[in-house]
């Protein structure tokens, strides 16, 4: 149950008291616990995708191997779905001239959290997962999103094991740029749809 | 276990109210989708959160136009649905449309 | 029966503002929440569909009133209790 009015402090030490408790018991341990949240924050940044997007709007064949199976094209840029609970399949949506993707989990908040890290509090919002499916044209506008009215909406509900993310269109203007530089371009919101990149 | 469905093909999804946890979202139910792909195999949750046995089963990305769904609207929507959430859409149901 | 989670085209819900440089976790609580619930499904004390389960069936007056990880501690203590790893006088603390 929620505490209003001091919630976080009474919250903290119920949960510290209850991972006290386990420990007792050997089912955790806090040491490896704070390792694993270090690691796994470490590894785990939209800066992950943003990689991935650069590389594959240089590379064709690179884009090609995304979009056929993500999971075994991101260990060329070092970089996994793994290290988790267990791995999860990635799957990478491209944005075209005539489709628009955007990702959501209606029923929880399932995200990419292994490549991405946690996702944004919206994502996992009410006023998200209930209104993208429904009316995307309007959340994607009032994230600052305005589409052509040719370009169709393709909204992913992740409801089983797969994670989705957005392969934004490359900006124009762009040519000539590194592949550093074309990734400092890629938005978290642009890996989730609600961005044009 | 060889995969029912393939990709193209039309489906309808369960109108089934459980009590029970479930990955088939209430917009989606009842509805004529078609299959994008197979994601994998993977056990059904609807067994496992009742820590019932689960064999693994084929999870398909299933596309809607959301004027099936909402009744409205050009959008499309595509979920990750479990092989006993789908049955195949038959002729006789889409003839009339 | 639905459950108060399965919000897809459901109207209603105030809007949720974007947080600028929002950070991983808002509170050390929260990531340990995270982390706890990932070593007890490795270990097996339950799995991650008990997990969602747990949370669905929250009264929807509390589920919705919960942030999201308090949603997430509120499942993990119910099922360490289902499952008789804790009792509910030491989940409270008493």
């Amino acid at each position: 149950m929620s505490d209003h009015g001091g919630p976080a402090h009474g919250l903290a030490a119920r949960v510290r008291h209850v991972e006290a408790l386990l420990e007792q018991r050997g089912l955790v341990d806090a040491t490896e616990l704070d390792r694993a949240l270090a690691a796994f924050l470490a590894r785990a940044s939209p800066a992950n995708g943003a990689r991935v997007v650069a590389r594959a709007w240089l590379d064709e064949g690179f884009r090609a191997r995304l979009l056929a199976d993500a999971n075994a094209a991101l260990p060329e840029l070092g970089l996994s779905m793994g290290g988790g609970i267990q791995e999860q399949r990635l799957k990478v949506v491209a944005n075209t001239e005539t489709t628009h993707n955007v990702v959501v989990c209606t029923l929880c908040s399932c995200y990419p959290i292994a490549l991405l890290g946690p996702s944004p509090t919206w994502y996992k919002s009410e006023s998200y997962r209930s209104r993208v499916v429904r009316d995307p044209r309007g959340v994607l506008l009032e994230f600052g999103c305005t589409l052509s009215p040719d370009v169709e909406i393709s909204v992913w509900d992740a409801t089983a094991e797969s994670r989705y993310m957005v392969l934004p269109r490359r900006p124009a203007g762009t040519l000539g740029h590194s592949e550093a530089e074309l990734a400092a371009l890629v938005t978290r919101n642009g890996l989730i749809g609600v961005a044009a990149v | 276990m060889t995969e029912r469905f393939r990709p193209g093909d039309r489906v309808l999804t369960s109108r089934a109210d459980p009590v029970h946890h479930t990955r088939l979202p209430r917009y989606a139910r009842g509805a004529a989708g078609t299959v994008v792909e197979l994601e994998g195999r993977y056990p059904l949750p609807d067994d496992r959160s009742r820590a019932l046995p689960a064999e693994p089963q084929p999870v398909y990305a299933v596309q809607f136009p959301a004027v099936e769904l909402f009744g409205a609207d050009d959008h499309q929507v595509t979920l990750a649905l479990w092989e006993s959430y789908l049955r195949p859409l038959s002729e006789e149901a889409t003839r009339g449309e | 029966m639905s459950r108060i989670n399965d919000v897809g085209g459901m109207e209603g819900f105030p809007l949720a503002g974007q947080e600028l440089n929002e950070p991983p976790f808002h509170a050390d609580w929260e990531a340990h929440v995270f982390a706890m619930n990932a070593a007890l499904i490795q270990r097996g004390c339950y799995n991650l569909d008990e997990f969602r389960d747990a949370i669905e069936r929250m009264p929807p007056q509390e589920y919705l009133a919960a942030s999201y990880y308090e949603r997430w501690f509120h499942a993990i203590t119910a099922l360490l209790v289902d499952k008789g790893v804790l009792t509910v006088q030491e989940v409270s603390g008493d």
